[in-house]
């Protein structure tokens, strides 16, 4: 027996400009709009930070892409040294003491997008995931330079700790806990990412360091 | 420098008040965004009864204030400023009919064709300035608003939805050289940027004193509707938030924020972003729909009448005009002389 196909007709809810017409859909569009907009209902379930670099996007991505220097960049990540598993990475978030993260980099060099695999304590299921895109600012602002975006999502595990046992102590503090200050904490790491590729590209510097502990391969 | 007071507000609502159905079951009438807050009909509003002029209404309006003050107090103002949306008359304002009816003889009197929606705060600012600087001591300060009975109820205008939005109504304040309610302070902003995008619209294209079929209604595109809603959403928080800064208070300190009132989201979006509950930001859409000028000053009245204002209590007026061509806010620290 073949299945009918869905219409759109059969799906309810749906605005589009052949139901509801340019008006309706401007007056929709008005009722969603206000002047200001709770921090919770922003960043609640979703992080989503951007931020201009004045330096080429082809070299912003390569930085990137090399997870050893978010020990550069990022307020509290360092001391990264291969874990034993190839492309995975151990060192230490120092946002609390004894504090191991894991981490693994997946990044697309025809889009640009460089993704951060990690986790607290373990690295068997990364699931703290940050998800970075570079894109040309001659494309969507009409300069040189890049944009960079940086998403996080709100996974259930950020609100509960799925390895307890793992932590070095009961008392410790877990990353969820820190979800309101996501926004905050991150736009600080995007503006040392900022300063650090401004710096270097204005100066003619190489962009990037070598790691500290290179990996052979 | 001599303390200026709002000492005491009076308004006028015209006829019986119309309900929403005079639009809603007009034959071939827009319904589609009925349901929308942006254009959600009021259940009722005012119109002017088809004689009826600015200087009528302002008449009628004064008429508790002479109850409340005395006949020769007010005939003895110093100063009257008129705002009047539709003017009467093409060529003159409706100050100088004020004053024959009401048997004033000031020696300052401004028609005052600026500041729309927000001009109640425009003309507490003049009075304050002309009150504080002159031998003035007494205005009288008038809106009158008269443009729903007559433009919006022609019989081509009457079925779309931004006619069911307006009312027509008068509110007048008396101010004196007293401490009784200071006027703290007024912020104001005039925003050429902005001039001249609320149009009146002929389908025709004639001028409006032109003869000819089409009927005059506000102009606006969706991308300027847009514009506007984007403009007033920062607008209006701006200056109270500029207002209260300087007088070195939270804007969650104000206990009375009356504004004008184009529509629900706007209340909504003001009250948000100055971080009011609902019941400190009193409104009359629901009875009176979109007052325009006359919205402040009747909203106030209404807050006065039904006790919602308190002595001592901060009460901000604030709005915004047009397609935001000005914006202004002004506090008052209220105490009550009604008695």
């Amino acid at each position: 027996m073949s299945e009918e196909p869905s219409t759109l007709a059969d799906i309810p809810g749906l605005l589009r400009i052949e139901n509801a017409g340019k008006e309706e859909l401007t007056a929709h569009c008005m009722e969603l709009t206000h002047a200001v907009y709770p921090h919770h209902q922003v960043y609640g379930r979703y992080c989503t930070i951007h931020e201009y670099v004045d330096c080429p996007p082809e070299q912003v991505y390569d930085y990137l892409r090399q997870g050893h220097h978010l020990e550069e960049w990022t307020c509290s990540l360092r001391d990264f040294a291969p874990s034993g598993t190839p492309g995975l990475w151990v060192g230490h978030d120092r946002l609390e003491n004894d504090t191991r993260i894991y981490c693994e980099v997946v990044a697309n060099p025809a889009a640009m997008t460089v993704d951060y695999h990690c986790a607290w304590d373990q690295g068997e299921k990364l699931w703290m995931i940050y998800l970075m895109r570079v894109v040309p600012a001659r494309l969507v602002l009409g300069e040189q330079g890049s944009v960079i975006t940086w998403t996080n999502c709100r996974h259930p595990h950020y609100d509960a700790n799925p390895y307890p046992e793992k932590a070095p102590r009961p008392d410790r503090p877990w990353v969820g806990d820190y979800w309101d200050l996501f926004y905050a904490g991150h736009t600080l790491e995007m503006n040392n990412l900022k300063a650090i590729l401004e710096h270097r590209h204005r100066n003619g510097l190489p962009l990037g360091v070598a790691p500290a502990r290179p990996v052979t391969r | 420098m001599t303390a200026v007071s709002l000492v005491d507000v009076a308004s006028y609502l015209p006829g019986e008040p119309v309900p929403a159905e005079f639009y809603t079951e007009y034959p071939a009438a827009e319904d589609k965004l009925r349901d929308h807050p942006m254009f959600k009909v009021p259940p009722s509003r005012h119109h002017v009864a088809a004689d009826e002029t600015n200087a009528d209404m302002v008449e009628r309006a004064v008429q508790p204030l002479i109850e409340r003050h005395g006949r020769e107090e007010i005939r003895g103002v110093d100063v009257l400023l008129v705002h009047s949306q539709l003017p009467d008359l093409p060529f003159v304002g409706a100050g100088t009919e004020v004053a024959r009816r009401l048997g004033l003889n000031p020696e300052w009197l401004v028609d005052v064709a600026n500041a729309g929606c927000a001009s109640f705060v425009y003309m507490l600012k003049l009075a304050r300035q002309i009150l504080t600087t002159t031998d003035a001591k007494t205005a009288l300060i008038c809106n009158a608003q008269s443009a729903a009975g007559q433009w919006f109820t022609q019989s081509q205008v009457r079925r779309l939805a931004q006619a069911a939005i307006p009312g027509d109504g008068c509110g007048v304040g008396y101010v004196t050289t007293s401490s009784d309610a200071p006027i703290l302070d007024v912020e104001t902003r005039h925003i050429g940027e902005y001039a001249g995008e609320m149009t009146v619209a002929a389908d025709d294209g004639r001028k409006y004193w032109e003869p000819g079929q089409s009927q005059l209604r506000i102009g606006f595109s969706d991308a300027s509707v847009a514009k506007v809603l984007a403009r007033g959403n920062r607008l209006v928080p701006e200056v109270v938030t500029d207002l209260c800064r300087r007088l070195g208070v939270a804007t969650t300190d104000i206990d009375t924020l009356i504004t004008n009132q184009p529509n629900r989201t706007f209340l909504r979006n003001w009250r948000e972003a100055l971080r009011l509950p609902g019941e400190r930001h009193p409104n009359t859409f629901d009875e009176y729909g979109n007052l325009f000028g006359a919205a402040i000053p009747i909203t106030l009245d209404r807050a006065l009448s039904s006790r919602r204002i308190e002595d001592g209590n901060l009460v901000v007026l604030a709005g915004f005009a047009h397609a935001g061509d000005f914006a202004g806010a002004a506090a008052v620290r209220w105490r009550g002389t009604r008695g």
